[in-house]
C-alpha cells in the first residue's frame, strides 16, 4: 500500500514540468562542484544566493503576470523608484515602517496603473510597461538629478538588504524570498483567484464568457508584480548602499529570463513559483561559476547568452522525453 | 457623403493615422521653433539606422514573433565593419561582411526558433546578450576607430542631386521591404502567419520557413543599419546598439503594427518611427532638460498607441464593408484570445 502510494508519487514528480529545471539545476551544480574546488562550500552558495534574492523576488512576480498572458518590462524601474523612495524618505528621518509602508503603496500603485492601461484602456501589455518604466525611471532621474542618492544607510537598511544578518547566517532578503514563494504559491495553487488566474492567461475569451471579470483578474497579476518589485526595491537600497538613477536598468530582462526558465510562457496560463525561484537560482549559479573560472568580463555576456539557450534546450528536451515515456505508459494500460 | 467614407475608409488604413500625427507634431515644433529648416537633412540622418530597425522588428512582429536582438546585432555589425575597415579590407568588402553578419545572426536567431523550438523571446534575447557580447570582446571594451575610406564615409554624409546618399539607401531598402510584403507571395504568408500560424499551416504554407525568412530579413535590416550607423558615428562604441530595439519596436508599435501578429506594414513603423525621432529630437532642440525625456517619451508612446487604435476603430465603424480594411478583424492586443 505505502509502496504503491510512493510509487505513485514517483511518477507524479517524474511527470512534473519542474522537473526539466531541476535536471538542469544538478547538471550544472554537479559539473560545477567536480571541476571547481571552492564552488561546492556553503561560503559561496550563501555568497551566490544572496546577490539573487532580489531578482528571485522579481521573476516571481514577473510569473504571476506571465501567467494572466501579460508582461511586465516595468519592474526593473519600479524597483529602482521604490529602492529610491526608500532612501528619501530614510534620509529625511522617517522611520522604517512608514518608509517600508510608502514603497510597497508605490510599487502597488505603479501595478495598478500598468493593470488599468492594459485593460481600460486596452493598450498591449509589452507597451503600457514599457511606458510606465520610461516613467519610473524618468521620475527617479527627476528627483537625483543625475547624482546617487547617498548617506541613508543605517543599522536596520544594512539588515534589510542582507548585509548584515539577523541571526547567523539567516538574512532579510532570503527570508522575504521564502516567506513570499510560499504565499505567492499558495495562492496560486489554493485559492480561486490562482484558478482564475491561469484560466485568463489560457483563454481570455472563454474566461470572460463563462462570467469572470477578466480585468479585476489581469489588474490584480499586475499589482501583485508591482508590489514584489517593491519589495525587491527595499532589499536592493540596503544592498546597493546608493540609489543611482539607472539602478533598476536590465533587471526586467534577467526577471522574464528566470521565469522562462522557469517553465513559464510568454503566451500566459503556464508557469510555477518554483520554477522562477529555481530559474533564477540556474542564472545565479551560473554567472558565480564564469566567475569562478576566472573568465574575463568582458566574455561574460556571451556566456550568460549560451547559458540561457542551454537551459531553455535542456528544459525542452527533458520535458520531450517526459511526454514519450508516458505518453507510452499511458496506451499501455 | 462620399468624401466621409473615403475619409473614414482611409483612417482606418494601418499608418494613416500616425503619419497624420506626425505631420502634426512636426508643424507644431516648426512653429514653436522654425527648427526644422537647416537641420532636417541632419536629423533624418541621425535617425536612420534606427528607422531600419524599426522596419526590421516590424517584418518579424507581423510574422507573429519578436526580435530583441537587432540592437545589439546592429551595433555588432558596425563594430564588424569599423574593425575590417580599420585593418586594412577594401570598403566593399567590409561592407558587405558587416551586412552578413546581420543576415547571419537573422540566420542565427530563426534558427533557434524554427528548428530548435526555442520560444523566440528568449532566442533573441540570448543573441542579444551574445552579439553585444562579441562587441565587447572586439572593441576590447573601449572603442573601434579608425576607418580612412572615403567611400565608406560618403555612404551616410555623401550627397547626391543635394539630398544625402544614405536616405536613398534606406529609402530604397523600406521601398523595397514595402513591396516585398504587400505585393508578394512571401509577403502575403507573412501576414497569414502573424495572423494564425495555426491556420496557415493547414492551409499548405511552410510557416517555419517563412519564419526564418521574417528573421533573416530583419538581421538584414539591421545588418545595413549597422553600416550606416558606423559610417555616420566614425567610431564603434563597445556598448553600441543596446536598448535601440526597444526604441525599433516601441516605433513600429505606434506605427500600428499589432504585436499580436499580422498587422502593419513597413511604411507605417516609418511613420511611427519617424513620430519618436521628431519628438524626442524637437524636444531637445527647444531645449527641454534630458532628465524629463523618459517620461515625455513614455507619454509619447501611450498617446500614439491610444491615437492610432481609437481612431482605427471609428474608421471601421464607419466605413462600409471594405475587404482590404477588413480583411483583418478589428482587434486589440486587450482582446486577444
Amino acid at each position: 500500500m505505502a509502496n504503491q502510494r510512493l510509487n505513485i508519487l514517483v511518477k507524479k514528480f517524474l511527470s512534473d514540468s519542474i522537473l526539466g529545471v531541476i535536471v538542469l539545476l544538478l547538471l550544472v551544480g554537479g559539473v560545477a562542484s567536480f571541476t571547481i574546488e571552492v564552488f561546492f562550500t556553503l561560503q559561496n552558495f550563501t555568497n551566490f544566493l544572496s546577490g539573487s534574492y532580489f531578482v528571485m523576488l522579481l521573476a516571481m512576480g514577473m510569473t504571476v503576470v506571465l501567467i494572466s498572458g501579460g508582461i511586465d518590462l516595468s519592474i526593473g524601474a519600479v524597483m529602482a523608484l521604490c529602492a529610491g523612495i526608500v532612501a528619501k524618505l530614510a534620509l529625511q528621518g522617517n522611520s522604517v515602517p512608514v518608509v517600508i509602508f510608502c514603497a510597497l503603496a508605490v510599487g502597488a500603485f505603479v501595478g495598478c496603473l500598468n493593470g488599468l492601461l492594459v485593460t481600460v484602456i486596452g493598450l498591449p501589455d509589452f507597451i503600457a510597461t514599457l511606458a510606465m518604466s520610461a516613467f519610473a525611471t524618468g521620475i527617479l532621474f527627476i528627483w537625483t538629478r543625475g547624482t546617487p542618492i547617498v548617506g541613508y544607510m543605517n543599522e536596520t537598511y544594512k539588515q534589510l538588504g542582507g548585509l548584515a544578518p539577523i541571526y547567523r547566517d539567516i538574512t532579510v532578503p532570503m527570508v522575504t524570498a521564502i516567506v513570499v514563494a510560499i504565499a505567492l504559491g499558495a495562492l496560486l495553487k489554493t485559492t480561486k483567484f490562482g484558478v482564475h488566474l491561469f484560466s485568463v492567461g489560457s483563454n481570455r475569451l472563454a474566461t470572460r464568457q463563462s462570467g469572470i471579470n477578466v480585468s479585476k483578474i489581469r489588474i490584480l497579476a499586475y499589482v501583485i508584480s508591482g508590489i514584489c518589485a517593491a519589495l525587491s526595491g527595499i532589499i536592493m537600497a540596503g544592498r546597493n548602499t546608493t540609489v543611482p538613477p539607472d539602478l533598476g536598468a536590465g533587471y526586467e530582462v534577467l526577471a522574464i529570463a528566470a521565469a522562462l526558465i522557469g517553465g513559464a510562457s510568454l503566451m500566459g496560463g503556464r508557469g510555477r513559483i518554483l520554477g522562477a525561484v529555481l530559474g533564477e537560482v540556474i542564472l545565479a549559479m551560473a554567472i558565480n561559476i564564469i566567475n569562478l573560472l576566472g573568465v574575463p568580463s568582458s566574455y561574460q555576456k556571451i556566456f550568460i547568452g549560451g547559458i540561457l539557450l542551454l537551459a531553455v534546450l535542456v528544459n525542452q528536451l527533458v520535458i520531450s522525453l517526459q511526454k514519450k515515456v508516458f505518453s507510452r505508459d499511458n496506451d499501455k494500460k | 457623403m462620399r468624401f466621409k467614407n473615403y475619409f473614414f475608409r482611409s483612417v482606418s488604413i494601418t499608418g494613416v493615422p500616425i503619419f497624420g500625427l506626425l505631420i502634426f507634431t512636426v508643424a507644431i515644433f516648426q512653429f514653436v521653433v522654425p527648427i526644422f529648416n537647416g537641420t532636417v537633412a541632419d536629423y533624418i540622418t541621425n535617425l536612420v539606422p534606427v528607422l531600419l530597425l524599426t522596419v526590421g522588428a516590424a517584418i518579424v512582429i507581423i510574422g507573429g514573433s519578436i526580435d530583441l536582438s537587432i540592437g545589439t546585432v546592429c551595433g555588432l555589425s558596425a563594430g564588424i565593419t569599423m574593425w575590417t575597415l580599420a585593418s586594412g579590407l577594401p570598403a566593399a568588402l567590409s561592407i558587405l561582411l558587416g551586412v552578413a553578419t546581420g543576415a547571419f545572426f537573422g540566420l542565427l536567431n530563426g534558427f533557434l526558433v524554427t528548428k530548435l523550438r526555442v520560444n523566440d523571446f528568449i532566442a533573441t534575447l540570448a543573441t542579444l546578450n551574445i552579439s553585444g557580447g562579441l562587441l565587447i570582446v572586439l572593441s576590447q571594451a573601449t572603442e573601434l576607430y579608425g576607418a580612412e575610406s572615403e567611400f565608406f564615409t560618403s555612404l551616410v554624409y555623401g550627397r547626391f542631386l543635394g539630398i544625402p546618399t544614405s536616405f536613398f539607401i534606406a529609402g530604397g531598402l523600406i521601398l523595397l521591404m514595402q513591396f516585398l510584403l504587400l505585393k508578394t507571395i512571401l509577403g502575403r504568408r507573412i501576414f497569414a502567419m502573424g495572423n494564425s500560424g495555426a491556420a496557415a499551416n493547414v492551409a499548405g504554407i511552410n510557416i517555419r520557413n517563412v519564419k526564418l525568412a521574417t528573421f533573416i530579413l530583419s538581421g538584414t535590416l539591421a545588418g545595413c543599419a549597422g553600416v550606416l550607423l558606423a559610417s555616420r558615428l566614425g567610431g564603434v562604441q563597445a556598448f553600441l546598439g543596446l536598448g535601440y530595439e526597444f526604441t525599433a519596436i516601441a516605433g513600429a508599435v505606434v506605427g500600428g503594427v499589432s504585436l499580436a501578429g499580422g498587422r502593419g506594414s513597413p511604411a507605417a513603423a516609418l511613420a511611427g518611427g519617424l513620430f519618436i525621432g521628431t519628438l524626442t529630437q524637437g524636444l531637445q532642440l527647444i531645449g527641454v532638460e534630458p532628465v524629463f525625456f523618459g517620461i515625455v517619451s513614455g507619454l509619447a508612446l501611450i498617446i500614439g498607441v491610444i491615437f492610432d487604435q481609437k481612431i482605427q476603430d471609428i474608421g471601421q465603424l464607419r466605413s462600409r464593408f471594405d475587404s482590404r480594411v477588413l480583411a483583418q478583424p478589428p482587434r486589440r492586443q486587450g482582446d486577444r484570445g
